[in-house]
């Protein structure tokens, strides 16, 4: 093309090769405008096609670089990208130390397309979406409600805060979906300290894989994971927000960080909820004496007081040549929950009541390149808390208030127990880039689950032929072929085992495949196959003690998965941006995991069901003009397929089942989620900024039970809400204030059959946000 | 353009998965009401569907029959409508009464009483009795909701331990109206799997309706308890005569322990005793079977389902067998027509007569999952397959004018 370019290059080329022996270093430390170093910034050395990225530290080397003239590139996702150069002499080490800006431009696209910012991870060749929680820091939303405006994902709450949630991902619930914190699972953190209690605020951003999880994820999820990364953006900074509102509704969050120059750091996140969560339900009443229902009564919710307190604190160094990161914690939390209803509102308690504390000891060392190429991440955690169900009062009660004494307790029987149990867990990750394209991965986690307690109403209680006891352990191999921003490709393996004394060891072994390309530079393809495995839970073997039923003979699930998805981002006219997202699933489980009712219906068990086929597909669109309008949707549809041919009738004899390919009930198969936002600037004050936004969800009425019997049918109906939201944030984002009404249109919102979720309800939240190298 | 059509794709979507299906609805509408479960493990209660006559025929859920909360439900037609009772231990026992209009079933109302193990019709109200199976908390419930106002108009405790004065609970197997007295046959039970130290006794409990004071306990050692959890052992002939059956289920520790026959009792109109001049011998007469249900078809002949020796197993027996009865000539004969017991899953123990002294129907599900209405005719003994009921097994046949 150009000759005289070519020529040059040909020249300088030869220049290298006659210097071949002489090298020398480049080294230095990148650093924010507020001075703050930042890790992963990746560093070309132009003309060498040498590529490296900066460290917890902000440093960055190249060695053996042949000394001459070169141009270094740094880029990152949320920085300018800056051009330097310098000069190698041989034997010398040259310093370049870089301060970078920050984007706004880039940023600007953030608010816009919603998750610029973590694009990194979206460019995985797993089909990941991930969440840029930052954004919602001024909501009063918490964990669970931020996910469920992701597509494919829908999450069922049975009432207001700290009411039971499910979570469903691309068609897969339960305990298919895992849940990780900095990459360390959740599973047994009990209940105070779940996704339906964490604030938003906790998180950096939320990593949702659908179908296969990377290996580092060490766990036996089968329908995917939900990692939510905490981050450590600042050295030091505070970070508070509080947050009330409708049903006596009180939140708030504190995050603050201290780090002294000697890398010696405190660290401390606390959050809140309380709320008395007596919204107003539309319910046919009955009078506890003559049994008469009043139709359509409209009550208050009376026993659904709700609360938690949570307090995470660690204390550690970082930046430290032995390790990045290497802290010592301990999360405290309890939570207090009084149970309104039973499964459905006609049970209605007015005594029963759990609670729950967390006291878990943690342990975290994080090093990259501990020896060139190696990264190692340690975790550990034993959590010592103690969880208590109390039904006591024997009495029955109705939407009114009223009481009659009714023997037994107002659940299941009457019921004092308080049990522990203790669960530990010890992860271990080590990847090895063994060249620039090229990584490998091994993973392991082992966790121990140990139940111990006492009921006063029930000599038996953990006293059981099989204790309730096991130990489960997960080993990954994994290995990656990576050509940055062409195609990469991912294979893995996992080893599960899981032993209970008394019972027969559960062995299962998977595999995969996760690979995309870019076609071009904005296209990207993605497709992932996974034999994958999960295994039963402790609380599905031996019962949760409150509303499942343990089942000793539950198998392991297996499941196939082929996921196959592009995205696709383009602009028309420079200011007018658009993103593309769409994927399509296939699943087919055997001995599917799925919970039904009890013989007594007075509580939930777990089952296998032969098998259970999936197809189906979510898109998401989005789409920004300049700084000033986002807006976007998703939708999800899904198509769950009873595959078990053959069933056991009440007397054990195998016939065909009349529901043998009807499509499962009780599962919402076609929902999706709008929003639109406006930012203003400078209003009132100069580097203000007023957010107003708005949010849809809609969820397709799904029927309660298998859809191809019955003419006259129980259904779950049709859920369309509305939320808006309005954010002013003052001196660049240091004082907000947001406020946010919820369900506007007082619709009657239910997942779950009969369980109605809050009406309209109207929140207000004050932050404060206060970072020293920035001020 | 590229936008337009990228946006016109989700629409497109967006609608089409929108779509839902609307398939016609084939309804069967008629006098029968058959309850129609579509096997255990799909977690749903039966769907009620009506039926123009059980003779002929196809029938099916698919599309078809009202669907109905819980798992569990059981059936009661009293005073014209169809009740529907929901078993849900602990949580509040939802009922839901129909009637038939135009040949189709109609929602009249809902209400609310608690899961009982027993109800019978009482004048114009149900009686439900909520059972204690713990000796510790002996306290049993009985409440009275009136078939009219479809409400309850009255409740009160019974205390089923002092009731035996044998240190074990009584658990009443059903309740029947006697004029204006209500007997409860009931078996002695110390644990909740129903096992007993006293095989060897059959005992009823009598309480006036009006207020439900327990009269008196009666109590004979020919024969074992009267009647089958769940299950109405007691029969009130035309002339006022009252017999009841024991199928000699007791159990003690797990196994199968009465020492008496399979036999019926009587008790004569209006006493309240035990006739001891009467004691029909079942066993005896039919060659080792034990009834296990039995529904009353008038002129003293009861068509019966029935299990023989071998067949019974444990203490709820559930006979695949079906027999003419005749109380007073003491006869027991086998039922003609019936498929072979080994293809027999089992019957539908909630039947219906037309009390013509000569015909019922019965639910007969079979071990390869097909279920049909057979017709029973007692004066030949014969069964006739007639109605076939596709998409579940049928639980219960009943009739409402």
């Amino acid at each position: 093309m150009d000759i005289k370019k070519l020529l040059l290059a040909y020249l300088t080329a030869i220049t290298f090769v006659s210097q071949a022996q002489r090298t020398g270093l480049i080294r230095g430390v990148i650093k924010d405008s507020g001075g703050s170093p930042i890790p992963s910034i990746t560093i070309k050395l132009t003309g060498l096609a040498k590529v490296t990225t900066s460290n917890q530290r902000g440093e960055y080397l190249f060695s053996n670089v042949k000394s001459g003239n070169y141009t270094l590139i740094y880029s990152g996702v949320g920085f300018k990208t800056a051009e330097k150069k310098i000069e190698v002499k041989e034997g010398k080490e040259s310093m370049l130390d870089v301060v970078l800006d920050d984007n706004t431009i880039e940023l600007n696209t953030v608010t816009v397309v919603g998750r610029t910012e973590v694009q990194e991870v979206n460019r995985q060749s797993f089909n990941v979406t991930a969440v840029d929680a930052k954004q919602l820091y001024n909501s009063t939303l918490d964990l669970s409600s931020a996910l469920d405006r992701v597509s494919g994902v829908r999450v069922r709450e049975s009432g207001g805060v700290g009411s039971n949630f499910s979570l469903s991902l691309n068609g897969f619930s339960g305990n298919r979906i895992r849940y990780f914190i900095d990459g360390v699972p959740m599973d047994n953190f009990g209940s105070s300290f779940q996704i339906n209690n964490i604030p938003i605020n906790i998180a950096e951003r939320l990593e949702v894989y659908k179908g296969v999880v990377p290996i580092w994820l060490g766990s036996d999820a089968l329908g995917g994971a939900i990692n939510i990364v905490t981050g450590n953006r600042f050295r030091n900074y505070v970070d508070a927000s509080y947050s009330f509102g409708s049903f006596n509704t009180h939140r708030s969050v504190v995050n603050a960080a201290f780090t002294a120059k000697n890398g010696f750091t405190v660290r401390l996140n606390a959050f809140q909820n309380y709320s008395d969560n007596d919204y107003k339900v539309t319910v046919d009443a009955a009078d506890i004496y003559t049994g008469a229902y009043k139709a359509n009564a409209v009550v208050r919710r009376f026993h659904d007081n709700y609360h938690n307190e949570t307090v995470i604190a660690s204390v550690g160094v970082v930046g430290k040549k032995y390790a990045d990161q290497l802290l010592l914690g301990l999360t405290l939390g309890k939570n207090y929950k009084e149970l309104q209803t039973g499964a459905r509102m006609v049970a209605v308690f007015g005594g029963w009541h759990r609670r729950g504390n967390i006291v878990m000891p943690t342990l975290k060392y994080r090093k990259t390149d501990l020896i060139k190429g190696l990264d190692v991440a340690i975790n550990a955690n034993y959590n010592l808390g103690k969880e208590q169900n109390i039904d006591t009062l024997s009495a029955r009660f109705d939407w009114y208030g009223n009481s009659k004494p009714n023997p037994n307790g107002e659940g299941r029987g009457r019921s004092l127990s308080k049990y522990g149990n203790n669960n530990g867990l010890v992860s271990a990750t080590v990847n090895y880039k063994i060249s620039e394209h090229q990584a490998i991965a091994l993973s392991n986690a082992f966790s121990t689950f140990y139940r111990k307690g006492t009921d006063a109403f029930n000599e038996s209680f953990t006293q059981g032929q099989v204790r309730p006891r096991l130990n489960k352990n997960v080993l990954g191999v994994g290995y990656t072929y990576d050509v940055k921003d062409r195609w990469s490709a991912s294979v893995f393996g996992k080893y599960l085992l899981q032993k209970t004394p008394g019972q027969a060891t559960f062995n299962k072994l998977g595999y995969g495949l996760a690979t995309s390309y870019f076609l071009t530079p904005k296209l990207q393809l993605k497709a992932s196959y996974e034999q994958a495995n999960r295994l039963p839970e402790a609380n599905e073997l031996f019962g949760d003690v409150e509303l499942v039923q343990g089942n000793l003979s539950l198998k392991p699930e297996q499941s196939r998965n082929i996921n196959v998805g592009f995205g696709y981002s383009f602009t028309a006219q420079e200011d007018h941006r658009f993103l593309v997202n769409a994927n399509a699933i296939y699943r087919y489980s055997d001995n599917y995991i799925y919970s039904r009712f009890n013989q007594n219906q007075s509580a939930l068990v777990l089952d296998n069901l032969e098998g259970v086929f999936t197809m189906g597909g979510e898109g998401e669109l989005r789409y920004s003009y300049k700084k000033f309008l986002s807006a976007g949707a998703t939708l999800t549809y899904q198509q769950l397929e009873n595959r078990q041919q053959y069933v056991f009738d009440s007397n054990g004899n195998l016939i065909v089942s009349p529901v043998y390919k009807d499509q499962m009930p009780n599962i919402p198969y076609f929902f999706g989620n709008a929003d639109a936002s406006v930012t203003l600037r400078d209003i009132g004050q100069k580097g203000s900024v007023l957010n107003i936004g708005y949010n849809l969800l809609y969820v397709h009425a799904f029927w309660l039970y298998w859809p191809s019997r019955g003419g006259d049918k129980l259904s779950i109906p049709q859920q369309l809400s509305h939320d808006l939201n309005a954010v002013y944030s003052l001196k660049n984002g240091r004082y907000n204030i947001g406020v946010e009404v919820r369900n506007i249109t007082d619709k009657r919102l239910y997942d779950n059959f009969s369980l109605q979720k809050p009406g309209r309800g109207f929140y207000m939240n004050l932050r404060y946000f206060f970072n020293s190298f920035k001020s | 353009m590229k936008l337009r059509s990228t946006f016109a794709l989700f629409v497109t979507t967006g609608l089409l998965a929108s779509c839902t299906k609307t398939e016609s609805v084939p309804e069967t509408p008629g006098n029968y009401i058959l309850t129609v479960s579509p096997a255990a493990s799909t977690g749903v209660a039966d769907y009620l569907l009506t039926a123009q006559n059980l003779e002929t025929g196809t029938i099916s859920t698919a599309g078809n029959g009202v669907e109905q909360d819980g798992t569990y439900r059981y059936y009661v037609t009293h005073n014209g409508k169809f009740f529907s009772m929901l078993y849900g231990q602990g949580n509040p026992g939802a009922v839901t009464a129909y009637n038939i209009q135009d040949s189709k079933l109609t929602k009249l109302t809902n209400f609310q009483t608690e899961t009982v193990q027993a109800f019978a019709p009482v004048n114009d109200d149900l009686l439900l009795f909520k059972i204690s199976r713990s000796l510790t908390a002996p306290t049993s419930s009985w409440y009275k909701v009136n078939t009219n106002s479809l409400t309850i108009t009255a409740e009160g405790t019974v205390n089923t331990l002092d009731l035996t004065q044998l240190g074990e609970l009584a658990h009443f197997t059903w309740i029947k109206q006697v004029g204006t007295k209500v007997f409860a046959p009931y078996q002695t039970i110390n644990d909740r799997s129903f096992n007993t130290a006293y095989p060897d006794q059959a005992s009823i409990a009598i309480f006036n309706y009006a207020d439900m004071k327990l009269e008196k306990v009666i109590t004979d050692k020919r024969a074992s308890f009267i009647g089958k959890y769940f299950q109405d052992g007691l029969s009130i002939q035309e002339n006022g005569d009252i017999y009841g059956f024991s199928p000699a289920a007791a159990t003690t520790a797990g196994k199968l322990s009465s020492t008496k026959p399979a036999a019926v009792l009587k008790i004569k109109s209006g006493t309240t005793e035990f006739d001891q001049s009467y004691f029909f011998d079942v066993e005896a007469a039919s060659g080792g079977m034990s009834i296990t249900s039995w529904i009353y078809i008038g002129n003293n002949t009861y068509i019966v389902n029935a299990t023989a020796k071998a067949e019974k197993t444990s203490g709820f027996p559930a006979g695949k067998r079906v027999g003419i009865v005749n109380v007073v000539d003491k006869t027991y004969k086998a039922v003609t027509g019936m498929p072979d017991v080994a293809s027999i899953s089992n019957l539908t123990t909630n039947n219906y007569s037309p009390k013509d002294g000569k015909t019922g129907y019965i639910g007969v599900n079979l071990t390869d999952g097909t279920s049909y209405i057979y017709k029973i005719d007692a004066s030949t003994q014969t069964a006739t397959r007639g109605l076939k009921i596709e998409g579940g097994a049928v639980t219960a046949v009943q009739y409402l004018k």
